[in-house]
């Protein structure tokens, strides 16, 4: 990476400071978790015997991934990228920023790895954010023990992986943001993509679905999923999706016509 | 030596009219030039084409001598600007927001204070640009173009939202930087009496053509031209009777009778004539002068 880039990733990694992006990704790590805390709280009863369970991290670890796989981390990444856009959009500051000395590629790719790191944050904090959700019920008086050494190993494993699984919605969301100017065109484009991913999660291509791949991630090997889903070669294509999306996204950006 | 030239640059936003047609700016160097035109002339559009930040789809555009086409990046680095409102993170401050081009441009962080003090922004540095007044924001504006001391500025209306007051004190402060640093100014502008104060050379730009080009000076004497004579009487039809016998070509018009303009003491004579043969005059005044009048009168001299 050269100097430039560099100095436009931290001019771009400033411009997010306080936006309600910034504030999302911090709210939206920790919802999960503290919904968990809150429902093993109510449910104190149950506590002992859940904490007693020798698959308990592997259960607590599902627990926690389900609603982030399914809805949370697609949502995520629609609104971070939407929003992290429109803070040019909004103050009218696309035309600053193309009138810097700075290269298309620069501006493109400098504030597509804000959000990608954003994501990166978003999800570092929910592993946290759920390794504290297994803390905190313990503390309580008279409470359990919290079994010993959780495989962070393999939460770090599976979470690099839902990372890959997420990103071809970044690149897509991306390019939409780009391509729109109204931030309510991308994230109505998104949401519904997302709808569409989930009602075709049962179909025999799903894995060829670029918004669907956290999900799949999710319900492949599932015990309890009602049906099996297509997930054959699912992170490779997410890879592919990701390419061919931020090399579209980038010919979108490049040849407007019309810049701010 | 010309700091930025146009040649033949032409633009339409779809597939209607043109907006701009032929323009061939000439902007010489350590220059106040002053674009000038009335609302929809084509200001925006041109000032646009020179940062690059619409697609060019005719002409040529060298600045610093060099094509923009080829060596954007390299021209940018020292150009600063600023067009139409200014670009502001409103959920930073004033500080931060300049923060993120010293970063770009490279230039030490001292360097925001200053700005911020030479646009008389020295006391919200910590203020979030989004409580900024319309005149705050235009000043942090100016600041972020003037950041990284270009050698070019250009600046879209930059007097737009500011008091009277203010409008004095950018001026004083374009000036002070043409004259210190040599900073070629491109500015533009609807106010006639405006670009006078400042600029050393002028472009008159209407319905997308430039009419005129040149110096103050030069632009004087076309002012000189459109200068008239009203003349109001109780009987217009006997005055230019009168007028015709003394030889001067009058017409009438909304404002009573058009008169070529002509030395004081003329205008006393004729006085004298039109109320000696029984004509009330109720005014004699200047008209004319105005950047209507120079354009009609341009536009005239171009159809003749
Ligand atoms: N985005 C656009 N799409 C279509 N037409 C446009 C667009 N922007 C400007 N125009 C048209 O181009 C012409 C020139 O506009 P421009 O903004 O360059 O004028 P201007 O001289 O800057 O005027 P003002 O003094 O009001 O700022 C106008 O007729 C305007 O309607
Ligand atoms: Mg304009």
């Amino acid at each position: 990476m050269n100097r430039v880039f560099l100095a436009a990733l931290r001019c771009e990694w400033l411009k997010r400071r306080r936006s309600l992006g910034a504030w999302l990704v911090i709210a939206g790590a920790f919802f999960t978790p503290a919904i968990i805390v809150l429902v093993r709280l109510v449910r104190r009863a149950g506590l002992p015997q859940l904490y007693a369970d020798p698959q308990f991290w592997t259960l607590h670890w599902r627990n926690a991934w389900e609603s982030m796989a399914i809805f949370f981390m697609p949502m995520a990444a629609i609104l971070a990228t939407s929003l992290v856009v429109q803070i040019e959009t909004r103050n009218n500051a696309w035309k600053q920023v193309h009138a810097l000395p700075l290269h298309t590629a620069t501006i493109f790719f400098a504030k597509f790895a804000v959000i990608l790191l954003m994501l990166a944050q978003f999800l570092l904090l929910f592993v946290f954010g759920v390794w504290l959700s297994a803390v905190l019920p313990a503390l309580l008086p008279g409470g359990v023990a919290v079994p010993p050494a959780p495989p962070l190993r393999q939460f770090f494993a599976d979470t690099a992986l839902y990372y890959l699984d997420c990103l071809p919605i970044v690149a897509a969301q991306y390019l939409l943001s780009l391509r729109f100017n109204h931030f309510v065109a991308p994230i109505g484009m998104g949401f519904l993509a997302w709808v569409a991913a989930l009602s075709a999660l049962s179909w025999e291509h799903a894995n060829l679905v670029p918004y669907a791949y956290t999900m799949l991630d999710f319900l492949r090997d599932n015990p309890e999923a009602r049906r099996a889903v297509v997930s054959s070669g699912m992170h490779g294509l997410a890879l592919g999706w990701f390419l061919l999306l931020t090399a579209a996204g980038y010919v979108v950006f490049a040849t407007k016509a019309q810049k701010g | 030596m010309l700091c930025l030239e146009t040649s033949n640059l032409c633009h339409r936003y779809s597939a209607a009219e043109a907006v701009l047609h032929d323009i061939a700016l000439a902007v010489p160097q350590a220059s106040i030039y002053g674009f000038l035109g009335p609302n929809g002339a084509g200001k925006t559009t041109t000032l646009r084409l020179l940062l690059g930040l619409m697609r060019k789809q005719r002409g040529s555009i060298s600045i610093f001598g060099r094509n923009l086409d080829t060596h954007r990046v390299e021209i940018l680095r020292q150009v600063g600007s600023l067009i139409e409102s200014p670009s502001l993170y409103e959920h930073l401050t004033a500080a931060e927001n300049l923060a993120l081009l010293q970063r770009i441009h490279r230039v030490p962080a001292a360097r925001i204070a200053e700005v911020l003090e030479r646009v008389g922004l020295g006391g919200a540095r910590d203020k979030r640009a989004g409580a900024f007044s319309l005149g705050m924001k235009q000043r942090l504006g100016i600041a972020a173009a003037l950041l990284h001391r270009p050698a070019l500025l250009i600046l879209d209306e930059p007097t737009n939202g500011l008091d009277p007051n203010g409008i004095i004190e950018i001026r004083a402060l374009l000036t002070a930087l043409n004259r210190e640093e040599g900073t070629t100014i491109l500015v533009s502008s609807h106010l006639l009496a405006e670009v006078e104060r400042l600029a050393s050379h002028v472009g008159i730009v209407h319905r997308g053509r430039l009419l005129f080009q040149g110096t103050l000076e030069a632009l004087r004497r076309e002012r000189h031209g459109a200068a008239r004579v009203a003349l109001h009487t109780a009987d217009d039809s006997h005055a230019l009777r009168v007028l015709a016998d003394a030889g001067i070509a009058a017409h009438g018009s909304e404002h009573g009778l058009l008169l070529p303009p002509m030395p004081p003491p003329h205008i006393a004579a004729l006085n004298r004539r039109l109320v000696e043969q029984g004509v009330e005059v109720y005014a004699i005044g200047a008209e004319g002068g105005d950047l209507e009048s120079i354009f009609m009168n341009l536009i005239g001299s171009r159809a003749a």
